[in-house]
């Protein structure tokens, strides 16, 4: 009986395996940093959606279809995440990708749009990046964290003259834009401001011109390791007044950096002891970050939404369904709780505000998100 | 007026990494007449030589840092004995030695993007990195150090090339290269000597800049830019010319941001550079440059 059993089985097989074999996999895209200056969000940006991605593959896919996912590498710079959207779009033919980084965003926002391809935002918080059709934001944009922060920087630290350096480019302009607004609001003055190139290395000489204005306080609008250089070469110049950052600066790069202690700044909301972080340690060798979380979630938002779009659309699934999908689910469960899509594309979450010490961020603060 | 001493002092320190790049550059332009962009590759190639030899040899810093000026050194010379000459062998116009150089750069740049990432590779230095404070003016051990390597390798390359017998030839090849053919100066060995040691001169900065700021592969397209400028400014064939031309365009990026808005700091320098060379085209010592010679 065993030998017939085992021909039926193989037989049965023969008959089912092309079947599963003939359902064609979802591909979708994921543009992130994976080399230059901010390398480090990267693995944590691939990892989370690698492991997303096995995921849904493990528990059958996405109505029956497997889901792959093609890695582009933007390195932080607009034109190559043009040319990787293109591939995309027009080779790949894809519904969706994740995507990071505001200028990059923005300059594959309108590729997206005119095709009908939804791109999700996990990491990008330029505020400009609200509001764009096709493209939703898992993340707050940065005018949320800087008003939390420089409440709590005016308010509670009573500091009052600051001087920025600011990353040249549009995520460290539209941060330091907001961080002029509510310090200014708060009662403090930013006395000067000197811009960085993002794949620099040597800052001293605006940094000189910086310590030369005083002030008692240095915000950096910048964000992957060159925080770590400016703070480093900031205390080397003799700078001993705090700094302040936003959740940018929680990468490993920075948070060991012997310069950037004592720095205050925000965070989003991040557990390292969680299940994921636990089981993203034992699979990548190294710890988890909240931007592993985020793309993990933007990957996980997108499977939902494909899965309600193709039940509507007799198993077709197209970006206009996912669009249509995120626009009518809006509020989708992850790992860190409930996120929902505000009415400008973009999420609200808890900041939390902290100092760093010993590589970790001691939290102060946290400040209740407003859904 | 601390500010402008700081910026001063960054500037001196920048302006000797442009300095060792110049010399070792105008050195090989005077005597062989070639573009060799691809002295940008040798400043990085330098680093990740000092970088290998320190990280995966294990061999200790200062070690390391010789061994990657000689490996440099031959780098230098292999790329003219099989590059250059050959294609000067094949009877190649300067623009096409010019265009392979580039070629080149580009090449071995990705190349070591390939094997060691575009990230920075970062060295330990130690104690080097040690802040020194007098009066206002903040450096490292290593910025003066940085210093005093170039009035060395400045030093010491004038000594060669004014009392060794080889630093006579080169002398001679670079200011009459058919007399000096004629009394029986062999002008290829002359040639790949001066490669040698105009790369000999480009390694220490390559490397002290990766001391500083870790090694990374694409820095050396920008060096060889300012070093190519800093000898046009200091006149094509005077290596003192060179000196004063790298160190000039080091103090220029930095003074030149202490009443400007610091994104200027490319715009200045290149700005003065276009003036100056339309005011006076011989640079601060040096001979008038022939639109053939590029």
């Amino acid at each position: 009986m065993p030998k017939r059993l085992a021909l039926l089985l193989s037989l049965a097989l023969l008959v089912v395996a092309p079947v599963a074999a003939q359902q064609a996999p979802i591909k979708i895209g994921a543009i992130l940093p994976l080399t230059g200056s901010g390398a480090s969000y990267g693995v944590w940006m691939k990892g989370g959606t690698e492991m997303a991605a096995e995921e849904i593959n493990a528990a059958g896919g996405i109505g029956g279809h497997k889901l792959e996912v093609i890695y582009e590498d933007h390195a932080a710079d607009a034109s190559k995440a043009v040319n990787a959207m293109r591939r995309l779009v027009e080779v790949e033919k894809i519904p969706f990708t994740l995507t990071s980084y505001s200028a990059p965003t923005l300059a594959i926002q309108p590729i997206g749009a005119q095709s009908r391809v939804v791109m999700m935002n996990g990491g990008g918080q330029s505020d400009n990046l609200a509001n764009k059709d096709y493209l939703y934001n898992n993340i707050p944009v940065v005018s949320n964290e800087v008003g939390v922060l420089c409440d709590w920087l005016t308010k509670e630290k009573k500091f009052k003259a600051a001087v920025m350096i600011v990353a040249n480019d549009e995520a460290g302009r539209n941060s330091a834009k907001s961080f002029r607004e509510r310090f200014g609001a708060g009662g403090g003055k930013v006395l000067a401001e000197e811009q960085i190139a993002l794949d620099g290395n040597d800052f001293r000489a605006q940094l000189a011109k910086l310590k030369a204005q005083g002030g008692d306080l240095l915000f950096i609008s910048s964000y992957g390791r060159n925080v770590a250089i400016v703070a480093d070469q900031a205390r080397e110049l003799g700078i001993t007044i705090p700094m302040a950052a936003t959740s940018w600066v929680q990468i490993p790069e920075v948070l060991k950096s012997k310069g950037a202690q004592g720095m205050l700044t925000t965070r989003l909301p991040f557990n390292p002891d969680s299940p994921f972080a636990r089981k993203f340690k034992e699979r990548y060798k190294t710890d988890a970050g909240f931007f592993a979380v985020q793309y993990y979630s933007g990957t996980r938002i997108f499977a939902a939404a494909a899965e309600t779009a193709m039940k509507k659309a007799g198993g077709k699934l197209d970006g206009e369904g996912v669009k249509n999908a995120i626009e009518s689910m809006k509020a989708f469960d992850t790992i860190s709780g409930k996120l929902v899509f505000q009415p400008n594309h973009a999420a609200v979450m808890d900041i939390e505000v902290g100092v760093l010490k010993d590589g970790k961020v001691e939290v102060e603060k946290i400040i209740k998100a407003a859904q | 007026m601390d500010l402008a001493l700081q910026l001063l002092a960054t500037g001196l320190v920048v302006g000797s990494l442009y300095a060792l790049c110049a010399i070792g550059w105008g050195l090989i332009y005077g005597t062989t007449l070639h573009f060799h962009v691809a002295h940008g590759a040798v400043f990085a190639l330098a680093a990740y030589y000092a970088y290998v030899a320190q990280t995966w040899l294990r061999l200790p810093l200062a070690v390391a840092v010789l061994v990657a000026i000689v490996a440099s050194a031959v780098s230098g010379l292999l790329i003219d004995l099989l590059l250059y000459q050959q294609l000067e062998r094949r009877g190649a116009f300067r623009t096409s030695i010019f265009i392979a150089s580039l070629g080149l750069l580009i090449l071995l740049e990705n190349v070591l993007a390939i094997v060691f990432t575009p990230d920075p590779m970062r060295m330990d230095i130690g104690a080097l990195n040690t802040a020194v404070i007098i009066g206002p003016v903040f450096l490292t051990y290593l910025h003066i150090l940085t210093v005093a390597l170039a009035l060395a390798g400045y030093g010491a390359l004038m000594l060669f090339l004014k009392r060794s017998r080889w630093g006579q030839a080169i002398r001679a090849v670079s200011s009459a290269p058919e007399m000096a053919r004629t009394v029986g100066i062999d002008l290829r060995r002359v040639h790949l000597l001066t490669y040698a040691v105009g790369s000999a001169l480009a390694a220490p900065a390559g490397i002290l800049v990766a001391m500083d700021v870790g090694a990374e592969p694409f820095r050396g397209t920008r060096f060889v830019l300012l070093a190519s400028v800093g000898v046009i400014m200091g006149g094509i064939g005077s290596i003192p010319g060179a000196m004063l031309g790298g160190l000039f365009l080091g103090l220029l990026e930095n003074l030149g941001i202490w009443k400007l808005p610091s994104e200027w700091q490319s715009a200045i320098s290149f700005g003065v550079f276009l003036v100056f060379i339309v005011l006076r085209p011989r640079g601060f010592f040096g001979r008038t440059i022939h639109s053939a010679e590029i």
